[in-house]
């Protein structure tokens, strides 16, 4: 029986749980609108209840999503400003180095990828492109749905570079998702078949030894962790 | 007497027959109803000319084919047996199914017609066979094509003033490839204002003409506007309402809702309702509180070029290059980190 460490707080998890639900909601009704002309894209659309019930999902989901990321933003500028946020999502210099290092081992130059604190680059560059993804699709999202207030204050061209902007990001998004982390928390070998730290918020001291040894070692400065 | 002298015609043929007496030709009817002064006054004070124009009647496309008796099957004894009409109406609607005889297709089709409906709802000047086409002058409904749509007013006076300001209507007597009523309305299975299913038709009727690339480049006119229509927010929801089993209808813009039914005109022309001008009045009537800027919204049918829309172009280039730069790194490191689990193990 090796032992756990915690990784990840309720309200983390939580979080990650309302992203996915939403992500997955928002891709069912967002794809189908971007390739209606399809024929899979028609069965889903016609499955789902026709256009207008898929939109009224996809805003209301959209909704959602845009409090929820406000909510998740709010705090972390909140943990920052009071100076209890230990900044360890923030990419730095040592994340390049890393990830050059990492992709040498991986074609056989160099005897050992590189050692990661609390995130690696990979999870970094997946939550930043979350962060970024999602401004980016909140963003646009409001003003196609609420276009007359919008073009009220800013000029009408942005309508349509807005739809072109949303259905783009929307679809990276979701490749993003289906190829990158599905990989990393499935199908790759380390964690096949099901990584459930996210939901347990529990992962082991052998796993946090090769994927996080920086962290271990800060961490075991601070509070006795026993090896078994 | 007009009618003795015919009765004595009959009766002298009689002998060469068979059992079935063939039909009398033509000139026999002809021989009573040539009479300019024939009538017959109904109960309803109406009088009814009962005389034919022998030679309006050779020259119909009916003139070398059928004979009086053809149509007028009942008239079998003479003197005629009483006819229990009270006016002309009754008379004309007595005998119009006459026609479906030989034109059970295109009769058929009326049993789907406004006109049919409105003739079943009590109606009793909807127009029958006869109405249109006329009865013993019949001629080629389409020569020239403009007749078609002159005999629609006949009656759509109103309707037909308005289409004939229009730009299509301007073009009738020009020019056969300007829509006419039935083009759109159809001929016999005519559909009227609320029965033609128009929410799932419209842009597929204007289509028919402006996206045929030949016709249109006659007029200098884009064959672009049907998929610039679809591949925007109206076009796409007509689209989806139109081709699947969806239940709903909800409102959507077609393309005769910016650009106008009957009194559709060319884009550039004052008046025009998708003039930048009158913009904002035509989203209006939908996009209730639409400002200025909010027209631009819409790319006016343009496609997304350098040219026409360099935002959207530009937005729509970066995500071009952008996702498969990010997906081929990606599978990259994913492929690179397969091959070293599998290489360490």
């Amino acid at each position: 029986m090796s032992t756990y460490l915690t990784r990840f707080t309720v309200r983390q998890r939580t979080e990650h749980f309302i992203v996915m639900s939403l992500f997955l909601l928002l891709s069912l009704t967002g794809l189908p609108q971007k390739y209606f002309d399809a024929g899979w894209a028609r069965w889903m659309i016609d499955t789902l209840g026709g256009i207008d019930r898929i939109r009224w999902f996809h805003r209301a989901a959209g909704l959602s999503f845009t409090f929820m990321t406000a909510f998740h933003l709010m705090m972390a500028i909140g943990s920052v400003a009071s100076g209890r946020s230990p900044l360890s999502i923030v990419p730095n210099r040592k994340d390049f180095t890393d990830a050059i290092q990492t992709l040498q081992y991986y074609l056989g130059r160099g005897d050992a990828p590189a050692r990661f604190d609390r995130f690696d680059y990979r999870q970094k560059f997946e939550y930043w492109g979350l962060v970024i993804g999602a401004v980016v699709v909140i963003s646009t999202g409001l003003i196609l749905y609420m276009p007359i207030l919008f073009t009220r204050f800013f000029p009408g061209a942005l309508v349509p570079a807005a739809k072109v902007a949303h259905s783009n990001e929307g679809l990276m998004a979701f490749l993003v998702v289906i190829l990158w982390h599905i990989y990393n928390a499935h199908l790759n070998p380390d964690v096949f078949p099901f990584d459930k730290t996210i939901f347990t918020g529990k992962i082991s001291l052998e796993r946090m030894t090769h994927e996080h040894p920086l962290e271990l070692e800060r961490l075991k400065q601070y509070q006795d962790i026993e090896e078994n | 007497m007009v009618l003795t002298f015919l009765l004595s015609v009959v009766l002298s043929a009689a002998p060469t027959q068979a059992a079935q007496p063939p039909a009398p030709d033509v000139e026999t009817c002809l021989g009573c109803h040539n009479d300019k002064g024939m009538t017959v006054n109904l109960p309803s004070g109406e009088s009814r000319s009962l005389y034919v124009d022998l030679q309006s009647f050779r020259q119909s496309v009916h003139g070398n084919k059928l004979s009086c008796t053809d149509c007028h099957q009942d008239m079998t004894s003479l003197p005629h047996e009483t006819r229990p009409f009270k006016t002309k109406r009754d008379f004309t609607l007595a005998y119009y199914e006459q026609c479906k005889r030989c034109h059970f297709a295109n009769y058929t089709k009326t049993l789907d017609s406004v006109h049919l409906k409105a003739l079943e709802r009590g109606d009793r000047m909807a127009p029958t066979c006869v109405d249109c086409h006329g009865a013993h002058d019949i001629a080629p409904s389409h020569k020239p094509k403009s007749r078609l749509s002159q005999t629609c007013a006949k009656c759509h006076r109103g309707v037909f003033e308005v289409y004939a300001k229009s730009v299509h209507g301007r073009f009738l007597e020009k020019s056969d490839d300007v829509p006419g009523c039935t083009d759109c309305h159809r001929s016999h299975d005519v559909a009227g204002p609320r029965n033609g299913n128009w929410q799932k038709r419209t842009p597929e009727l204007c289509s028919n003409c402006h996206a045929n690339k030949a016709l249109m480049k006659k007029y200098g006119l884009s064959t672009a506007v049907s998929q610039t229509y679809v591949a925007d927010f109206h076009g796409m929801t007509a689209s989806l309402q139109g081709g699947g089993t969806s239940r709903e209808s909800s409102v959507v813009a077609l393309c005769t809702d910016c650009h106008g039914v009957h009194d559709i005109t060319k884009v550039n022309e004052p008046g025009s309702r998708v003039l930048r001008a009158n913009l904002v009045k035509t989203c209006s009537r939908c996009h209730e509180g639409a400002g200025d800027n909010f027209p631009a919204a819409w790319m006016s049918h343009y496609e997304p070029t350098w040219e026409k829309a360099p935002l959207v172009y530009g937005v729509q280039l970066f995500y071009d290059i952008l996702i498969p730069f990010m997906m081929v790194g990606l599978v990259l490191q994913i492929l690179l980190h397969f091959w070293r689990v599998v290489v360490n193990r």
